[in-house]
C-alpha cells in the first residue's frame, strides 16, 4: 500500500485531528489529580475541576451534588465532544467512529435485555445507558425474546446487525443466555473492526490493530475468569474468545482448557507482553487487580497512539482516555463521598 | 504630561486591613482603581482560602441570575442596563438579595412550571383532535382500501363465533422524524397481524417545550389479537408516541371532538391568564435583576481580591501587599482611612522595599491613549525606561504622509478624523460595536494627525489627487527659452519633446518657495527628478531618526545609573553611526548647496565617493566635493571601524573589573560602606525622591553581583547587540528607502487612476458633447477608488509600513519593551 496517508490526510481529517490533539492536551495532569485528592467534599472537587477544561460544566446541577451526577455531566460532555467529531467527519473516519459507538450499544442493549428480565422499567434503565451507545429502537429491545426476534425486529437496520450472524439461536433470553450473546456479539464486534483497521492499513493499521489485539485478548482472559465456577462449558467458552487477538490461536486452545488463576497465568507466561502484566498483580490483601493492570496497559497504549501522526487511533484513545480519566474522576468522588480515604490513590494515572 | 516621558514611580505598599473593614476597605479600591493586589496566597489552592465560601455564594447567587436572565431572554425580552453608581453591597445584604432572588425565582419557576403544564395539557388536547379528526373518514377507508381480502373473510364468515378476534385500534401521534423507523419496527415485530395508516397531521402545533412548530404523524393501527395489541403498545411506548382512545363509532368520535374542543377553548383561557402573570414576574425580574447582577460581581471581585490577602499572626487583620503609583498614595491613604472610620480601626497603608520589578504605569489621555498603543502593541516598557510614545506622536504621523503624501487624500482623511472626533462624545458613537469600526474610532487622533501631516507633505510633493498646483508662479520660463533660441514653428512641429536649459539666462529664475515647482509634472524627467530627492530625503530623515533613538539611549543610561555605558556604548554608536551614515547625509546637503546649474556636467557622484570611501581608492573621472575630502574620509572609516572594538569588549570588561572590585571590598572588613545596600534599607522610612532609581541601580548591581556574575553571558549578550547594531545600521538606513517606495508608489497609483478614469472621462464627455451625464459615472468610479484603493489600501499599507519604521528601525535603538502593565484592581469593566 503506498504511504498517501500523510499527503490526503489532512485535507479530510486534518480539522479533527487538530481538535482532538488539543483536547488530549486538556486531560486532566498529575498536579490536578494531587489536588483532586485533597478535596474535602464534592463542593471542593467541584471548584477543582472548574480551573480545569472542565469549567463549570456542573454549574447548572442542583444541590447536593452527587457523584452520579458528576459522572452524568462527564459523560454528556464526552457525549457533546463525540457527536461533534462524528458530526463533521468524512467516511472511513465516520465508519471509524461508527464501529467505536457500537461497543457502547451491545452494552446498552445488554443492559436492557437485563433489565427486562429482572422486569425493572425501562426509564430506570435508560438513565444507566451510555450516552454513546443510544439509539433509537433501543427501548423497544424489551419485546424481544429470542435473540433472532431481537434481530429481525428491533436491531435489523442498525449497525450492530452484521454482528449477530453467529448468535442467531430459538433460545429464550435467561441471564446465561444474555451474557453468551454479549460476549459473541463482542467478539465479532471485534474481529470486525479489526478487519477494518487492518484494512484501512496505513498508519491507522499500525496503531489500532494493537490496540484491538489487546483488546480482545483482554476479553479472552476476563472471559475464563469469570466462568471459572460457572455451568459454562470449555467448548462453548472457547467459542466466545475474540480471535484477533495475539492468544490466537495456541494461546486460546490453552486458556480454553485452564481452570483456575494460576493456569490462565501459565498460559499468560508465554506471552512477552502479559507475561509482566501478571506479575504486576498482587495477591488479595493488597496490590493491584487484574483490572486495574490491564487499565494500566491500556492507558500506555493509548498515551503512545498520540505520538503518530495521520490516523485515526487518536480519536479511538482519546474516548479511551477521557473514559479512565472519567473513572478517575468518579473513583476518586467516591472516595471522598463515602469518607474512605484509604484507597483513593489508587487511580489509574495518564501518563 | 510629565509623566509621558518615562513610566510613573510605583511603589510596593502593605496594606493593613483590621478584618472588619477589610471588605468596604477593598470595595473602595475597586471603585478608585489604584492598586493592584499581588497574590500572596500562591502555593494554597483555590479552595483553600479564606473567602472561598462567599465566592461561593456569589457564585450560586449568578446562578440563580443566569436562570433569570435566560428566562427573560426566553421570553423575547431584553435587560435594561443599569444605571447610576452601584457599589458593591454590604456583606450583610447579601443574603437579602439571595432572598429576594430565590423567592423570584421559585415563582418564576412555578409560574413557568405550571404555564409548560398547561401547554403540554393543550397540546395533547390538540393532539387527540388532531388523531380523531382524522381519523373520521380517511384511515378507516384506507383499512378497508388496505386490506380488503384479509379484513373482510375474517370478519364476515367467522363474524359471530370469533367475537375476540374482532378488529382492534391504537391511535396515536408521533414525531415526524420518528415515523418511518417506528412503521418500519411495527411492521417487522408483527408482520401481518396489524395495518398500519400513517398520515400528516393537518396544521403544526408549536412544542410545548421549545415552542417550535412541528407538523406530527397521526397514525392509526388496526390489529388483530392481544398479544400483538401488547407488542403495539411497547412499541408504541418506546418511541414516545401519544396513544390515544380511539371510539369506533363516527358518532362517539364526534362527541369526544367536541369535548376537546371545548376542554381547549377553557385551557387556552388559563394558559392565556397564567402567561400575564408570568410577565408580570419577568417584569419584575427585568427592573431588578440588572443592578443586583453588577452589585453580586462586585461583591464577587472583592472576595476574590481579599482572597489574595493573607492574615496577620493575630488574626486581627487582613494583609494585603500591592502595586500602587507614588503620586497616588495620599489618595489612597485617604480612602482607607474613610472606608475604614466605621470600624473604629484605621487602615494602614504602608511603604516596604522589594527587589522585583515594579510594573509600568503611563497616564494616557484620549489624545495620547493611540500612540501610547502603538508602542505597547510593541512590549510594555520597563519600568522607568525611556517612552517612546511622547515622539511618536510627532514622528509616526510624519513618516506616514511622507508615503502618504497627497494634499487631497491627506484632506480626506482629516476629515473623516475631525468628524469622529468632534462626534466622540456622542452615545450612538461610542457604543458601536463593529470592531473595524471601533478600530478606526480607537485611533481616531492618529489618523487626525496623520491626515494634517499628509497635508504638509502633499504641498510639499505638490500633489493634489496626483495633479499638480500652481500657488506660486513657476520658476522655469519657456518663454524666455523660446526667445533665446529661436524655436520656429517647423521646429516646435518638429520636436515633441523640447528641452529648458537653466544655464540660459532668464529660463531658470530661482527655486520655488515651498515644494516641488508645478512645471515638473508637465516635464517627462519628472519621475527621475523626484525619485532623486525622495530617496536623498529618505535616508537623511532615517539617519536623524536612527540617531534620535541612539540619543534617547542616553537618559535611560543615566536614568538607571549606567554612567560607563554612555562612554562605551553611547559614544560609539554614534560615532559609528555618523560617521558613516552622517558623512553620507552631509555629502548630500553640501552637493545640493555647492554644486550648481553651471557645473553640472562635472557634478561629482555621491555614490562613487561612498564606496571609495570604504576601499580607501579614488576614481580620476569623479571630482572631488572639497578639498582634504580624502583625509576625512579615511579618519571618519578608521574611527567607525575602531568603535566596533569598543562596543564589543566595553562594557563585559567593565563590569567584570566592577565586580571583582566589589568582591574585594566584600572580603575586606568594612561591609558597612555598601552604599546600595544602606540606601536600599533607608528607603521605605523616608521615600526619597530618587528611591526608584536608587532601587533600580540597587537591584541591578545587586543581582549582578550576588547572582553569579558570569562572563561568558554578558559577553555573548554584548556581542550580540554589537553585531546588530553595526549590520542594523546598514541594513535599517536601507530600510528607510521604504519611503521613497511607498511614496513612489501612491503617488503613481493616483496618477494612473486620473489618467485612466478621470481623464477618460473628461476626454469622452468632450466628444460625445453631454459632459454631464458622462462625468456621473466616471466621477463616482474615481471616488470610489480613491477611496477604497488609494485611502484604505494604501494608507493601511502606508500605516504598517511607518510602524515597521518605529517598531523596528527606531525602538532597537534604545527601547527594551520588557516590563509589563500595571493593571489595577478597578470596577469600571464591571460597570459596562
Amino acid at each position: 500500500m503506498l504511504e498517501s496517508a500523510e499527503l490526503y490526510f489532512n485535507v479530510d481529517h486534518g480539522y479533527l485531528e487538530g481538535l482532538v490533539r488539543g483536547c488530549k492536551a486538556s486531560l486532566l495532569t498529575q498536579q490536578d489529580y494531587v489536588n483532586l485528592v485533597q478535596c474535602e467534599t464534592l463542593e471542593d472537587l467541584k471548584i477543582h475541576l472548574q480551573t480545569t477544561d472542565y469549567g463549570n460544566f456542573l454549574a447548572n446541577e442542583t444541590n447536593p451534588l452527587t457523584v452520579s451526577k458528576i459522572d452524568t455531566e462527564m459523560r454528556k460532555k464526552l457525549c457533546r465532544e463525540f457527536e461533534y467529531f462524528r458530526n463533521h467527519s468524512l467516511d472511513p473516519l465516520s465508519t471509524f467512529f461508527t464501529y467505536m459507538t457500537c461497543s457502547y450499544m451491545i452494552d446498552n442493549v445488554i443492559l436492557l435485555m437485563n433489565g427486562a428480565l429482572q422486569k425493572k422499567s425501562v426509564k430506570e434503565i435508560l438513565v444507566k445507558c451510555h450516552p454513546l451507545g443510544r439509539f433509537t429502537e433501543m427501548e423497544a429491545v424489551n419485546i424481544a425474546e429470542t435473540p433472532s426476534d431481537l434481530f429481525s425486529a428491533v436491531l435489523v437496520e442498525t449497525p450492530l446487525a452484521p454482528f449477530f450472524q453467529d448468535c442467531m439461536s430459538e433460545n429464550t433470553l435467561d441471564e446465561l443466555n444474555i451474557e453468551i450473546l454479549r460476549n459473541k456479539l463482542y467478539k465479532s464486534y471485534l474481529e470486525a473492526f479489526y478487519k477494518f483497521c487492518k484494512n484501512h492499513g496505513d498508519v491507522t493499521a499500525e496503531i489500532m490493530c494493537p490496540i484491538l489485539e489487546f483488546e480482545a485478548d483482554r476479553r479472552a482472559f476476563t472471559i475464563t475468569l469469570n466462568s471459572f465456577g460457572t455451568e459454562l462449558s470449555k467448548g462453548d467458552r472457547e467459542t466466545l474468545y475474540p480471535t484477533c487477538g495475539k492468544l490466537y490461536p495456541e494461546g486460546l486452545r490453552l486458556l480454553a482448557q485452564a481452570e483456575d488463576f494460576e493456569q490462565m497465568k501459565m498460559v499468560a507466561d508465554h506471552y512477552g507482553v502479559y507475561k509482566p502484566l501478571f506479575e504486576a498483580v498482587g495477591d488479595g490483601s493488597g496490590g493491584k487487580s487484574l483490572e486495574d493492570v490491564f487499565y494500566e496497559h491500556e492507558v500506555k497504549m493509548n498515551v503512545l497512539a498520540f505520538s503518530r501522526q495521520f490516523h485515526y487511533g487518536v480519536f479511538y484513545a482519546y474516548t479511551k482516555l477521557k473514559e479512565q480519566e472519567m473513572r478517575n474522576i468518579v473513583w476518586i468522588a467516591e472516595c471522598i463521598s463515602q469518607r474512605h480515604r484509604t484507597k483513593i490513590n489508587s487511580y489509574i494515572p495518564i501518563l | 504630561m510629565g509623566s509621558m516621558f518615562r513610566s510613573e514611580e510605583v511603589a510596593l505598599v502593605q496594606l493593613f486591613l483590621p478584618t472588619a473593614a477589610a471588605y468596604p476597605c477593598v470595595s473602595q479600591l475597586g471603585e478608585l482603581g489604584l492598586v493592584e493586589f499581588r497574590d500572596l496566597n500562591a502555593s494554597v489552592s483555590a479552595f483553600q482560602r479564606r473567602f472561598v465560601l462567599d465566592v461561593r455564594r456569589c457564585e450560586e447567587l449568578e446562578k440563580t441570575f443566569t436562570f433569570l436572565q435566560e428566562e427573560v431572554r426566553r421570553a423575547g425580552l431584553a435587560l435594561p442596563p443599569p444605571e447610576g453608581v452601584l457599589p458593591a453591597p454590604p456583606p450583610r445584604n447579601l443574603l437579602r438579595i439571595q432572598e429576594e432572588t430565590d423567592r423570584l425565582a421559585q415563582e418564576l419557576r412555578d409560574v413557568r412550571g405550571n404555564q409548560q403544564a398547561l401547554r403540554a395539557q393543550l397540546h395533547e388536547l390538540q393532539l387527540h383532535a388532531a388523531v380523531l379528526g382524522q381519523g373520521h373518514g380517511p384511515p378507516v377507508a384506507a383499512t378497508y382500501t388496505d386490506g380488503p381480502s384479509e379484513t373482510s373473510p375474517l370478519l364476515q364468515s367467522l363474524g359471530d363465533p370469533h367475537q375476540d378476534l374482532r378488529v382492534n385500534f391504537v391511535a396515536g401521534a408521533v414525531e415526524p422524524h420518528k415515523a418511518a423507523a417506528l412503521e418500519r419496527l411495527l411492521w417487522r415485530a408483527c408482520r401481518g397481524f396489524l395495518i398500519a395508516s400513517f398520515r400528516e397531521a393537518e396544521r403544526p402545533l408549536e412544542d410545548p417545550v421549545t415552542g417550535e412548530p412541528a407538523t406530527w404523524m397521526t397514525f392509526l393501527i388496526s390489529y388483530w389479537g392481544e398479544q400483538i395489541g401488547q407488542k403495539i403498545r411497547k412499541i408504541t411506548d418506546c418511541f414516545h408516541c401519544h396513544v390515544f382512545p380511539f371510539p369506533e363509532q363516527d358518532d362517539a368520535r364526534r362527541g369526544v371532538l367536541q369535548q376537546l374542543q371545548q376542554q381547549s377553548l377553557e385551557l387556552q383561557e388559563v394558559l392565556g391568564e397564567t402567561e400575564r402573570f408570568l410577565s408580570q414576574v419577568l417584569g419584575r425580574v427585568q427592573r431588578l435583576l440588572p443592578p443586583w447582577q453588577v452589585q453580586i460581581r462586585k461583591m464577587k471581585a472583592v472576595y476574590l481580591a481579599l482572597n489574595q490577602c493573607s492574615v496577620s499572626a493575630t488574626h486581627k487583620c487582613l494583609i494585603a501587599e500591592a502595586w500602587c503609583a507614588t503620586r497616588d498614595l495620599p489618595t489612597l491613604q485617604q480612602a482607607l482611612q474613610e472606608s475604614s472610620s466605621e470600624a473604629g480601626v484605621s487602615a494602614v497603608v504602608h511603604r516596604i522595599p522589594c527587589r522585583d520589578m515594579p510594573p509600568t504605569l503611563i497616564r494616557t489621555t484620549r489624545f495620547t491613549a493611540s500612540f501610547q498603543g502603538i508602542v505597547d502593541a510593541y512590549g510594555v516598557g520597563r519600568y522607568q525606561e525611556v517612552n517612546p510614545a511622547p515622539y511618536t506622536i510627532i514622528t509616526f504621523p510624519f513618516l506616514f504622509a511622507v508615503m502618504f503624501g497627497d494634499v487631497g487624500h491627506g484632506l480626506l482623511m482629516f476629515l473623516f478624523a475631525l468628524a469622529m472626533v468632534l462626534a466622540e462624545d456622542r452615545p450612538g458613537v461610542k457604543m458601536a460595536q463593529n470592531e473595524i469600526w471601533r478600530t478606526f474610532f480607537g485611533g481616531r487622533y492618529l489618523l487626525l494627525l496623520m491626515g494634517l501631516f499628509s497635508i504638509y507633505t502633499g504641498f510639499i510633493y505638490n500633489e493634489c489627487f496626483s495633479r499638480a498646483t500652481v500657488i506660486f508662479p513657476s520658476g522655469w520660463s519657456v518663454a524666455a527659452m523660446a526667445n533665446q533660441s529661436g524655436w520656429s514653428d517647423t521646429f516646435l512641429a518638429e520636436h515633441p519633446l523640447l528641452a529648458l536649459d537653466p544655464n540660459v539666462t532668464g529660463v531658470f529664475l530661482g527655486p520655488y518657495p515651498f515644494g516641488i515647482d508645478p512645471v515638473w509634472s508637465l516635464a517627462v524627467n519628472h519621475l527621475s527628478f523626484l525619485n532623486s530627492f525622495k530617496m536623498k530625503m529618505s535616508v537623511i530623515l532615517g539617519v536623524t531618526h536612527m540617531a534620535f533613538g541612539v540619543v534617547l539611549g542616553v537618559f535611560n543610561h543615566v536614568h538607571f545609573g549606567q554612567r560607563h555605558r554612555l562612554l562605551l556604548e553611547t559614544l560609539p554608536e554614534l560615532v559609528f553611526l555618523l560617521g558613516l551614515f552622517g558623512y553620507l547625509v552631509f555629502l548630500v546637503v553640501y552637493k545640493w548647496l555647492r554644486v550648481s546649474v553651471a557645473g553640472a556636467a562635472s557634478a561629482p557622484s555621491i555614490l562613487i565617493h561612498f564606496i571609495n570611501m570604504f576601499l580607501f581608492s579614488r576614481s580620476p573621472t569623479n571630482r572631488l566635493l572639497f578639498p582634504g575630502q580624502e583625509v576625512v574620509q579615511a579618519t571618519l572609516v578608521v574611527l567607525a571601524l575602531a568603535t566596533v572594538p569598543v562596543l564589543l569588549l566595553g562594557t563585559p570588561l567593565f563590569l567584570r573589573w566592577q565586580h571583582r572590585r566589589r568582591r574585594r571590598r566584600h572580603a575586606g572588613p568594612q561591609p558597612v560602606e555598601d552604599e546600595d545596600k544602606t540606601g536600599l534599607l533607608d528607603s521605605p522610612d523616608a521615600p526619597a525622591p530618587g528611591w526608584g532609581s536608587d532601587e533600580e541601580k540597587a537591584g541591578c548591581s545587586g543581582d549582578q553581583g550576588e547572582a553569579k556574575f558570569v562572563l561568558s553571558e554578558v559577553f555573548m549578550h554584548q556581542a550580540i547587540h554589537t553585531i546588530e547594531f553595526c549590520l542594523g545600521c546598514i541594513s535599517n538606513t536601507a530600510s528607510y528607502l521604504r519611503l521613497w517606495a511607498l511614496s513612489l508608489a501612491h503617488a503613481q497609483l493616483s496618477e494612473v487612476l486620473w489618467a485612466m478614469v478621470m481623464r477618460v472621462g473628461l476626454r469622452l464627455g468632450r466628444e460625445m458633447g453631454a459632459v454631464a451625464v458622462v462625468l456621473v459615472p466616471v466621477f463616482a468610479a474615481f471616488a470610489v477608488l480613491t477611496v477604497a484603493i488609494l485611502l484604505v489600501m494604501e494608507g493601511l499599507s502606508a500605516f504598517l509600513h511607518a510602524l515597521r519604521l518605529h517598531w523596528v528601525e527606531f525602538q532597537n535603538k534604545f527601547y527594551s519593551g520588557t516590563g509589563y502593565k500595571l493593571t489595577p484592581f478597578t470596577f469600571t469593566v464591571e460597570d459596562e
